[in-house]
């Protein structure tokens, strides 16, 4: 859906290299996250495909059309909620998405407007100017506002920053109709358990620089080094009874509960002590480290 | 790169530019209509009597197109500028470059829709003269298209200025330096090749004089210098407006980063 070959861009105001050399395919329906610090190069990829930014070197195909020769092509499949939101203060709700549906060339969308307010919890509001809607709601009209075309491929830069916790879930939900509907989705966030709850796909750039892209699964598997392991004791144990596994930073909790930090290697013979120690256990579970911990460390490996 | 390419999204464009300025028609209709019937009045006041220097016409009628022909370019001017700086400001023209619209469409729907402003304004400021002055347009016809023409080229400069501009401050700095002096030294008030020295030659560089010189013909009938050869020049200066339009909108100028 989106082919991007030898990309590079280097700012001529400053001479700054966002880009170097990105190589990236994204497949029909996969939903990426595209994670990175302030500065790393998010922002400069999603604004060349928006056509916002110009690319310095570089191929980029979007739905198989080539972003050089066919660029009115590329936005007619493409819907963009940029980071910062800016608002046409003359009009009220309604009337910015039926002109955003007309600059689309759609003439009759009401019903799909009025889906799209449904949707976002936005109809209540269809007749108020944009400037006297809260940040949350702004956040939400962004997303209509890219949606009135039915893109084929949605990017969205931070969606959720500023929304409160409710409007958050209910704006996941609705990325994971858009999913399951079969759309292409690339999300960046600053929320990494955004990612991880949303994303199949996990892209991390830094200083201009792809450094990882792999299924989420297969990433989180491949840099997972230690595992969480909680153990529930049928009976009260003490820490000191635990000293055996020392090696495992053991921590007690709620008397019966220890947690355990275990290579991922080594979760076998940590239960055959335990086992060897005749200490009875009734239940145990499992966790891999979280995204965020495997993103900052690839970010503090470079 | 298709020319036309979406002419649903060029109209909604173009209607927009339209639609904006309608919602605030006291500022931008009514204001300067205002304006121009406080110059015909103080003139009226001072100096309907006095002869305008072309034989049969008093200094009134001379007036009238002038005022018609400052009202449009300045109107259409405003048009595409300060919609473009407002956009700036709104943090929202950035999402032209979204829009499945060509370049061309683009660039014309703003200038087109400066050009309606320009036209209203102008078409407007005649028919408010009406009462106070009892003179018929000579050519209609050619009066509107004259009115078109003048606020097509300015309205193209709008677009160019709002492109290039950072801000309110610098579009009112071209307007206060550039454009009205130009207008006044441009035959609005009075006939340009009666001033002499330089001021005089000011108005063989100067495009508002000979837009100013087709709008009195079709109004009067009469003209202060070689009618065809200003025609000439506005179609000169219409192609060049426009051909600088849309080059600075294809450069990106002001609205891609590079």
């Amino acid at each position: 859906m989106i082919e991007i070959k030898n990309l590079n861009k280097t700012y001529k105001r400053d001479g700054k290299i966002a880009l170097k050399n990105i190589e990236l395919e994204i497949k029909e329906g996969e939903f990426t996250a595209l994670l990175g610090q302030n500065g790393a190069g998010k922002t400069t990829l999603i604004n060349i495909l928006s056509g916002n930014v110009k690319k310095t070197s570089g191929k980029v195909f979007i739905g198989g059309f080539d972003l050089d020769t066919n660029e009115l092509d590329t936005k007619k499949i493409i819907g963009i909620v940029p980071q910062e939101a800016g608002f046409d203060t003359f009009f009220p709700l309604y009337e910015v998405l039926k002109k955003q549906s007309g600059y689309f060339g759609i003439k009759d969308n009401e019903e799909h407007i009025d889906y799209l307010l449904d949707t976002l919890s936005l109809t209540e509001k269809k007749n108020s100017m944009l400037r006297e809607l809260s940040g949350g709601m702004k956040r939400r009209v962004l997303i209509a506002k890219a949606l009135v075309h039915k893109p084929k491929i949605l990017i969205l830069d931070e969606p959720t920053a500023g929304v409160d916790i409710e409007m958050r879930h209910s704006i996941y939900d609705f990325l994971n109709e858009l999913h399951d509907s079969g759309m292409t989705i690339i999300l960046t966030t600053h929320y990494i358990e955004e990612a991880e709850r949303l994303c199949d796909r996990i892209l991390v750039i830094n200083k201009g620089e792809i450094i990882a892209d792999e299924p989420k699964e297969q990433l989180m598997e491949k840099f997972s080094k230690e595992l969480q392991v909680t153990i529930y004791f049928e009976k009260e144990i003490k820490l000191e009874d635990c000293s055996f596994l020392m090696d495992y930073r053991p921590e007690v909790h709620h008397k019966n509960e220890l947690h355990l930090t275990i290579k991922k290697d080594e979760i076998n013979t940590a239960i055959q002590m335990i086992a060897q120690k005749n200490m009875h256990f009734a239940d145990i579970t499992i966790e891999r480290e979280k995204l965020e911990d495997i993103y900052l460390s690839l970010i503090s490996n470079r | 790169m298709n020319i036309f390419y979406n002419r649903i999204g060029f109209f909604t464009l173009f209607f927009r530019e339209i639609h904006r300025f309608t919602k605030v028609s006291v500022q931008t209709v009514l204001a300067p209509l205002i304006s121009n019937l406080l110059y015909l009045g103080i003139f009226a006041g001072i100096l309907s009597t006095r002869s305008a220097g072309i034989d049969g016409i008093n200094y009134l009628q001379f007036l009238v197109p002038g005022l018609a022909t400052m009202g449009a370019l300045m109107a259409a001017f405003q048009n595409p500028s300060s919609s473009i700086i407002q956009q700036k400001f709104m943090n929202t023209l950035q999402d032209l470059n979204s829009y499945p619209i060509s370049d061309a469409e683009k660039t014309s729907a703003f200038i087109l829709g400066g050009t309606v402003r320009g036209i209203l304004i102008g078409t407007l400021t005649y028919l408010a003269t009406i009462p106070f002055v009892h003179t018929g347009i000579q050519s209609p016809v050619f009066f509107f298209v004259s009115l078109g023409i003048t606020s097509f080229i300015f309205s193209s400069i709008g677009f160019i200025s709002g492109l290039a501009l950072e801000g309110f401050e610098q579009m009112n700095f071209i307007f206060a330096l550039i454009i009205t002096p130009l207008t006044y030294l441009g035959g609005v008030f009075f006939e340009a090749s009666k001033l002499s020295g330089i001021l005089g030659m000011v108005r063989f560089i100067n495009p508002i004089y000979p837009l100013v010189n087709l709008t009195r013909y079709a109004y009067l009938g009469v003209y202060e210098e070689n009618i065809v050869v200003h025609g000439i020049l506005a179609g000169v200066f219409v192609i060049v407006t426009f051909g600088i339009a849309l080059y600075a909108f294809k450069k990106g100028i002001g609205i891609k980063i590079n």
